[in-house]
This record gives C-alpha cells, sequence and structure tokens, in this order.
C-alpha cells in the first residue's frame, strides 16, 4: 500500500534563507506523525507545502502515490488535505454555524437555509465530540474553542490528511488534554496527521512516528518507540555547534564586565510575563532564552517603554527609571532593534539616511529646520563604521537587503548614542554573510562596553554570542545558565519544561 | 553682472527649496552656490569677466533644469504646460475693444490671474489636505472650516462695527485663524482620543461645523468692510483690473508647505508616521501628537482660505466653498499624494489644483458645454491618478536599473529587492 504522503527532495527558498532543502520522507496512512525540530529548522514550512498554502521550488509530494501541486488551499482542500493553524484563521465576524458551512453555506432559492446551516454544523461538532453553540459569534470563542471548530471543519471536510500547526502553542494544559483525547480518534478511523511540533511530552505521547528537521534539512525519520527523549534532543541540535563557535569561545573571557547599567527587578506585565528579574553590565551580552510566546520580545518592549501596565522597576546606571514611551528609553540611551524589521524597524518608504535619522533629528536642525548636509554625514558616519554599502542612500528603504536593513537600525542607535542595546531577533531572515557580520557586530560593540540584551530563537547564536542566559517559559524566567555551563540541550530542557537530564 | 548673478541664483534657491528631498544633494549643491555668491562676494565677483558670470548663471540653471526634470512634479508640470500651450492655439483671439490688438482667449493677463484666483482657494487648502494624508489621515471638513471661519469673521467684524483698516484686516485675519485653529483642535483631539478613524470624525465635523454657520448666520450672506476687499484685490503695481494677491498667497502657502514637508522636523515626522506609524513608535516619536497637529495644520489652510475668499468677494456665506472638501482631496491626489499614506508634496498639490482649474477653464474657453464640467474632471482625476501610477512605477524600475549598473562594493551589493 503507498504510503498517504510521499515528500521527494522537497526545497523551498524564500528571499534570504533556504526553509528547505531536500527533504524525504513519507507517512504511513492513519498514523500520527510529528515533525520536530528547534525554531526555524523548516517545521512549519513542510506543513505548509502540503496544505497547498505555498508551492515548493523543486521536490515533489504525492498524495497515495500520486503527484500533487497545490497552487492555493482550495486545491489542497479539495484533495483531502486540511490544515489547521498555529494562527487560527476563522472568520471572527461570522457564527460558528457559518465559519463551519463557508465553503458552501445551505441554502434555498439563493436565501440562506439558517435551520439547515446550524443542523449540518451541530453535526460536525458532534462528529468531533466538541459541546460548542453554532449560533455564538466565533470572537465570543476561546481559542482551544475557535481550534475545535477549526477541527471540526477539516474533519467534516472529508480530509483525509490533517496539518497541524503547533496546535497547543496557545492552549492552556486543560485545553491541550481535551485535543490529546482527540488525536486517537482521529487516527483510529483511517485520518493521517501531520503534526508539527516542538513540545517533548506532547511529541511522545501522541505520535507513532516522528521526523526531525535541522536547518532545512532532514535529519532522521523514526518510530516515536524507538528514541527517548535525550536521544530526540541530540537529533534536532545535531553536533556541529561546538565546532562552529569553538574559536569564539574564550575570546572575551578574560575581559572582566564593567558597571552595572540596567537593572529589572520584578518586572510584570499581567497575561504577558511576571516577576522578571535580571541586571546587565557593561560589555556584556545576556542572552534571553525562550519558545515562540514565552514573553521575551514583551519584556524587550516593556523595557523599551513600549508595554502598557508594567509594574516592576527599572534602574538605569544604578537610578530609578521611569520609562513611560520610547523617547523616554532613548534619552537613557536605551536602544531597541525590534523583532520584525519592516513592521516595527523600519518606514520603507523613507530612504536608509532618513530612517537613520528619524529619532535625532533635532540633533541635526537648527530652529527646526533640518540641516540636510548635517543629517548626511551623520548617517554616512554610521554606514561606514558598520560598512552599510548601499548604491543610493537616498532610495526607499524597501529595496535593501535583510541584512542592511537590519544594519539601518542598529546604525539609528548608534548615532542616538545608546548604551544599552536590546536586540529582538537580529538575524532573523538575513543571509548566512550577513548574518556572520552581525554576529562579529555584535561582539564588537559589546568589547566597545555597549551593554546588550540579546534575544533569539536560534540556540547557536544565543550560545555563541551570549556571556549568560537567561531561560524563559510562559513568562516566567526558569534559569539562568552562565556561558561555560551552557549546552543546546541543557537551554532546550529549560524552554520546553524538562527536567534536567 | 553682479546683479544678473544674483538674479540667477535666486531662482536657483527657489527651486531648490521645492525639491524632493530624493534630490538633497543637488540643492546642496545648489547651496553651495548660494553660499558662494553671498552679497559679500558680489563685490568681488563683479570684477570678474561677464562670461564668467553668465557660465555661472548658466550653469546654474541648468542644474535646476535637469532637477526639475528628474523631479516627481515634472510630468505634472508638464501636463499642465503642454495643455496650456494647446489650450492657447486652440482658443482663438478677440480683439481688445480699447487697445485695438489682438488678444488671445486664453493667454491673457486677466485670464491667467482669473484662474491663478479660482485655484487659490483649493490649492492652499491642498497644501493642508496634503499633509493630512501623508501622515495617513483624511480630512473631509476643510469645506464647513472655510465656511465657518468666514461666517464667523464677518460677524465679529460686523459687530465690531468700523475699525481703521490695518486694525480691521488684523481682527479679521485673527478670528479666522483662532476659528479655524479651534476647529482643528477638535478633529485632532477626537481622532486620536476616541480613535476613530478621521474619515468619520471630519465626515460629522463637516456636518457639525457648517451647520453651525448656518445657525449662527442665519444664511445671511454678511458683507465684510471694504478695507479687506481692499487689501486682497490690491492690484500691487499691475494693471487696475488685474488683482495678484491670491495668487501671492497661494505661492507662498505652498513655498511654506514645501518647506514644512521636506525641511522641518515635523515635517520629516509625518512622512514617518504616515509611511509606517509602528516603526514611528518604536523610533520614539509623538505618534499622537503628530496626528493631531496635522488636522491644525489642515484647518489653518482652511482658515487661510476662508479669509482671503471672504476678503476677496466681500461677503461670507454658509454655504460658501460648499464641496470644495472632495476638490481639495482631489488636488491632493491628482498630485501624487497617496491615501494610504507616505507619500505626497505640497508644489504637487498646487499643481493638482491648477490643473483642475484649467479643465474648468479650457471647457469654457473652448465653448464647450458646461454641463459636462463634471464628468470631464471627475475622468481627468481618475485618468490623472493612474498615469501618476504607471509613472512612479517607471521611475523606480530606472531608479533599480541604474543602481544596478553602478559599480558598487563587491561583497554586498543591493540583492534582489525584498518587498515589492
Amino acid at each position: 500500500m503507498a504510503p498517504a504522503v510521499r515528500f521527494t527532495g522537497v526545497t523551498k527558498r524564500y528571499p534570504g534563507v533556504v526553509a528547505l532543502r531536500g527533504v524525504t520522507f513519507e507517512i504511513a496512512a492513519g498514523s500520527c506523525h510529528a515533525v520536530c525540530g528547534e525554531n526555524g529548522a523548516g517545521k512549519s514550512t513542510l506543513g505548509k507545502l502540503l496544505a497547498g498554502i505555498d508551492t515548493p521550488d523543486s521536490g515533489t509530494i504525492e498524495l497515495d502515490g500520486r503527484a500533487v501541486r497545490f497552487a492555493d488551499p482550495g486545491e489542497a482542500l479539495a484533495a483531502g488535505i486540511a490544515m489547521v493553524h498555529q494562527e487560527l484563521a476563522s472568520c471572527s465576524n461570522l457564527s460558528v454555524a457559518e465559519n463551519l458551512c463557508l465553503g458552501s453555506i445551505p441554502s434555498r432559492w439563493t436565501f440562506v437555509d439558517f435551520a439547515a446551516m446550524r443542523e449540518r454544523a451541530a453535526n460536525l461538532l458532534a462528529d468531533i465530540g466538541a459541546e460548542i453553540d453554532t449560533g455564538r459569534a466565533m470572537s465570543s470563542l476561546s481559542v482551544a474553542e475557535q481550534q475545535l471548530v477549526q477541527i471540526a471543519s477539516a474533519v467534516g471536510s472529508g480530509a483525509q490528511v490533517i496539518v497541524f500547526d503547533e496546535p497547543t502553542s496557545s492552549l492552556s494544559e486543560g485545553e491541550a488534554a481535551r485535543l490529546y483525547g482527540l488525536i486517537p480518534q482521529l487516527t483510529a478511523r483511517g485520518t493521517t496527521l501531520l503534526y508539527v511540533s516542538h513540545r517533548m511530552p506532547e511529541i511522545f505521547r501522541l505520535s507513532d512516528h516522528l521526523t526531525v528537521l535541522r536547518d532545512g534539512e532532514h535529519v532522521a525519520t523514526r518510530a516515536t518507540c524507538s528514541l527517548d527523549e535525550g536521544e530526540l534532543v541530540q537529533l534536532m541540535i545535531g553536533r556541529r555547534l561546538e565546532q562552529y563557535f569553538a574559536a569564539h569561545a574564550d575570546a572575551d573571557a578574560d575581559a572582566a564586565p564593567g558597571a552595572e547599567v540596567l537593572t529589572v527587578r520584578d518586572l510584570t506585565c499581567p497575561g504577558k510575563f511576571e516577576d522578571v528579574s535580571f541586571s546587565l553590565r557593561a560589555g556584556e551580552v545576556l542572552g534571553l532564552a525562550g519558545l515562540v510566546g514565552a514573553g521575551r520580545s514583551e519584556i524587550a518592549k516593556a523595557v523599551f517603554g513600549l508595554e502598557p501596565n508594567v509594574s516592576g522597576e527599572i534602574r538605569v546606571h544604578g537610578s530609578i527609571a521611569r520609562i513611560r514611551s520610547a523617547r523616554d528609553a532613548m534619552k537613557l540611551g536605551i536602544g531597541l532593534v525590534p523583532e520584525d524589521r519592516k513592521l516595527q524597524g523600519l518606514v520603507l518608504s523613507m530612504s536608509a539616511v532618513e530612517n537613520v535619522t528619524l529619532p535625532l533629528l533635532e540633533s541635526v536642525s537648527a530652529k527646526s529646520l533640518i540641516r540636510k548636509r548635517d543629517e548626511r554625514a551623520v548617517a554616512q558616519k554610521y554606514f561606514d563604521r558598520l560598512r552599510v554599502k548601499i548604491a543610493n542612500v537616498d532610495a526607499p528603504a524597501s529595496g535593501l537587503s535583510g541584512g542592511n536593513q537590519q544594519k539601518l537600525v542598529l546604525a539609528r542607535w548608534l548615532a542616538a548614542g545608546s548604551r544599552i542595546l536590546i536586540l529582538d531577533e537580529p538575524t532573523r531572515g538575513v543571509d548566512v554573510g550577513a548574518k556572520a557580520e552581525l554576529h562579529a557586530w555584535i561582539d564588537q560593540l559589546a568589547a566597545e562596553g555597549h551593554a546588550i540584551l540579546l534575544i533569539s530563537s536560534e540556540l547557536p547564536e544565543l550560545l555563541h554570542l551570549s556571556t549568560r542566559i537567561i531561560v524563559l517559559r510562559a513568562g516566567r524566567m526558569v534559569g539562568s545558565v552562565g556561558r561555560e555551563a551552557a549546552t543546546p540541550e541543557i537551554l532546550l530542557r529549560m524552554m520546553a519544561g524538562l527536567a534536567a537530564a | 553682472m553682479g546683479v544678473r548673478v544674483q538674479v540667477g541664483v535666486g531662482v536657483d534657491s527657489a527651486l531648490a527649496l521645492e525639491l524632493d528631498s530624493h534630490f538633497n544633494s543637488l540643492s546642496d549643491s545648489n547651496s553651495d552656490l548660494l553660499s558662494r555668491t553671498h552679497p559679500s562676494d558680489l563685490h568681488s565677483l563683479s570684477h570678474c569677466h561677464s562670461d564668467c558670470s553668465i557660465l555661472v548663471v548658466v550653469s546654474s540653471l541648468r542644474r535646476a533644469g535637469s532637477a526639475l526634470a528628474r523631479s516627481p512634479q515634472a510630468g505634472l508640470a508638464l501636463v499642465i504646460l503642454a495643455a496650456s500651450i494647446g489650450l492657447s492655439i486652440a482658443a482663438g483671439s478677440h480683439i481688445d475693444p480699447v487697445s485695438g490688438a489682438s488678444v488671445n482667449n486664453f493667454l491673457n493677463a486677466h485670464t491667467l490671474i482669473q484662474m491663478a484666483t479660482d485655484a487659490s482657494g483649493f490649492a492652499i487648502m491642498g497644501v493642508g489636505a496634503t499633509i493630512v494624508i501623508i501622515s495617513g489621515g483624511i480630512d473631509l471638513s476643510a469645506g464647513a472650516v472655510y465656511a465657518l471661519a468666514g461666517v464667523v469673521m464677518a460677524m465679529v467684524l460686523r459687530a465690531v462695527g468700523p475699525l481703521d483698516p490695518f486694525m480691521t484686516v488684523a481682527l479679521g485675519l485673527g478670528t479666522c485663524i483662532f476659528v479655524s485653529l479651534a476647529c482643528g483642535v477638535a478633529n485632532g483631539v477626537m481622532v486620536v482620543g476616541l480613535q476613530v478613524h478621521p474619515f468619520i470624525i471630519t465626515l460629522g465635523t463637516m456636518w457639525m461645523l457648517r451647520g453651525v454657520a448656518f445657525v449662527a448666520s442665519h444664511a445671511e450672506s454678511i458683507l465684510v468692510p471694504s478695507a479687506l476687499t481692499h487689501v486682497a484685490k490690491a492690484t500691487l503695481g499691475l494693471g487696475a483690473t488685474l488683482s495678484p494677491v491670491p495668487l501671492v498667497a497661494m505661492l507662498a502657502v505652498t513655498l511654506a508647505g514645501s518647506i514644512y514637508l521636506t525641511r522641518t522636523v515635523m515635517g520629516r515626522h509625518v512622512f514617518a508616521v504616515g509611511g509606517n506609524p509602528e516603526a514611528s513608535r518604536f523610533a520614539g516619536l509623538p505618534v499622537q501628537r503628530i496626528r493631531l497637529g496635522v488636522f491644525v495644520l489642515s484647518s489653518l489652510t482652511a482658515g487661510a482660505a476662508a479669509f482671503l475668499g471672504a476678503s476677496f468677494y466681500g461677503s461670507a456665506t454658509s454655504s460658501d466653498a460648499n464641496g470644495y472638501e472632495l476638490y481639495v482631496i482631489a488636488s491632493a491626489v491628482v498630485g501624487g499624494a497617496s491615501l494610504t499614506g507616505g507619500k505626497g508634496s505640497a508644489v504637487s498639490a498646487t499643481l493638482g489644483a491648477l490643473l483642475i482649474v484649467l479643465i474648468r477653464q479650457a471647457i469654457r474657453t473652448l465653448h464647450l458645454d458646461q454641463n459636462y464640467e463634471w464628468i470631464i474632471i471627475g475622468g481627468a482625476m481618475i485618468i490623472a491618478v493612474v498615469l501618476d501610477q504607471g509613472g512612479t512605477k517607471l521611475v523606480a524600475r530606472r531608479v533599480a536599473a541604474a543602481a544596478g549598473r553602478r559599480p558598487s562594493l563587491p561583497s554586498e551589493q543591493n540583492p534582489a529587492p525584498e518587498s515589492r
């Protein structure tokens, strides 16, 4: 019997990054097949290719032995593949019944047949054992309930293959338990599941087989019972890290840390993070590790004055700081290179020069008239320093490479004289060369006495650059590890909430 | 010869001010020239041979000319120029009954000044509307602010009775500015404070403010003192039937708006907030204050236009400037302002207003059926915006191609653009 799904040499590139490289494996019909790996390993991309949200650049996907190629999710759905998304995708303004019947709303003489629609929706929900009033508005449902509606819709569409993309990432323990109960029911009736996750307990609890991806490459496909957690972690992180970073490891071990410049005590933002305390010294790179949603970016924003409702104490150079806006933070010498450079970092319609000088226009103007020559000189100084090579510094920033865009945001805060730099995923979506260059800059800036708070989902990067790493899980600090003691395994276990090996 | 140099440089620097920020390097070199020919240097320059100073004039004019050709306003300016030339040829001429000379029906001082007068209201308010649109907002209340400011000014001046001319003008202008300032603050505070889309807020205030003007004036037309009309219709040394004050006011507001947008910190902030409000917040800009400020500026331009209009025509009623808000927005978008924010220019808005008025004038000059005016203006507006979009894409492609050709440093040349 042909496998339900077979990937052969599947490759997918996004601008500046290869998400999947020649991935080949197969999934047996009626199995729950987990796909695991670190953040950025290519797990979600694989699910998206199967569900027709993206198309592979090369390689083939076979369904029951037939090669398929989907132009959009609609075609995938018609072929029997549905996806339960990480970010819930439904029409929140419509009712549960309308969402469940969205593709084919029952009608009588072009008028919606409400009774039939409610009945069909109720049947779909009963089918998976969910009890939700079909008349409620989708927006009034909890995240878990919305997910159940998605699953009911996937099952009801007659899907033979369902892709779950990190389905428990926004669920509470109790809600997740309900999902765990549903999975065996689905496989029992012959549905094939592709379960994307990096959470150890659920992988071992739910899946019968698993595939490990690392940096977009296929590492292994095994029966889940043939592995234990330690072996799986080993597969996920690989061995090459130590070699890659050996040269760097003790380069600045002898440099004494400077004075304490940023002290955070009991920082709390309800629903986002609680009781976070740490201190940061000049010349130090403090890493913040955690899974997506652990509250890392929120802490960065709170220190930079962009989160309302923050309680706790922030001290800069020993004195209590009142940071209510980014401007306050800026005046205290704090700079933030945000997570999403296109959405939060840059005004893409403005030029490279204008993006650098945006927060410091007052310093290059006289009587509120901008002195363009001074403005240009300031920007050029930091372009030279960071070796930003741009053919036309007056062209919109939208045309620049990811690495150059990131350097613009960094240049901005250096030009503003920031001594405390918060870098949130500074190398996300930049190519390998630019990444190495940014790493060198982070080292260099720390050596010059900048205090750096580094947030990264890439463990190699954190381990490479940080002098200390704080691990967060679900908005709480779960530990702090020095450079000497930190290994990917320890961090991953702390992030995922496993006991030390 | 020194004087001639000064004239050349004067033209040059004025042009430099109009240029978009994309051509800083160029205008910087122009200001080089300006500083080189500072009055204190003129003495030495006047000793220079005449061909030397002519050379300076020619080269600076050529540089300004090529910058103008590359500037974003070039397309619109060319269209207006071409349409004017075509209209001059097609218009025919008549014999002036007094002098007996042959006069072109379009290309004569009287018609041109009249067009500038018609355009001045749209252009002045268009500069304000452009500022709001660049910030990502929209202001539908400009016409109503115009009506209210005019009516209140006329009523205040009627109530205080005769004053000396200077005091009349000062009180009138002060009233218009005060009323429009208050309206602008109200708009801005509501947009920022209530977090309702500016379209809805200003749609509401558009009706409310016009309603206030209607109730306060009892729908009467109120005469304004002749002192104001004397100022607004001053001939400034031109012929007795020509009154260029609206033209001058239009140019002054355009220049001020252009300097504000391209040279001031606040103007730059407006572009940033319109281009990406989230990134502006992350860069520490006072986003809410900027959003409030643009509505104040927009209302102030309406107040200025109201002062000019009521003074020029000698009266104010609550139905003045009815529907102007849409002409004003049309001027801004014909001038290339993007309703999604982050893009626009004060000079372009004025050119947009001129184009709209030119189309109306063409209908009259060519004796076309005036009933078709709205159809023609509506169609022309859509065509202008579509052409502008096409032109922008073409320029972007050329800039990208030029950047690709330029020899650049080996390790990191701009790879393919990530967005668009």
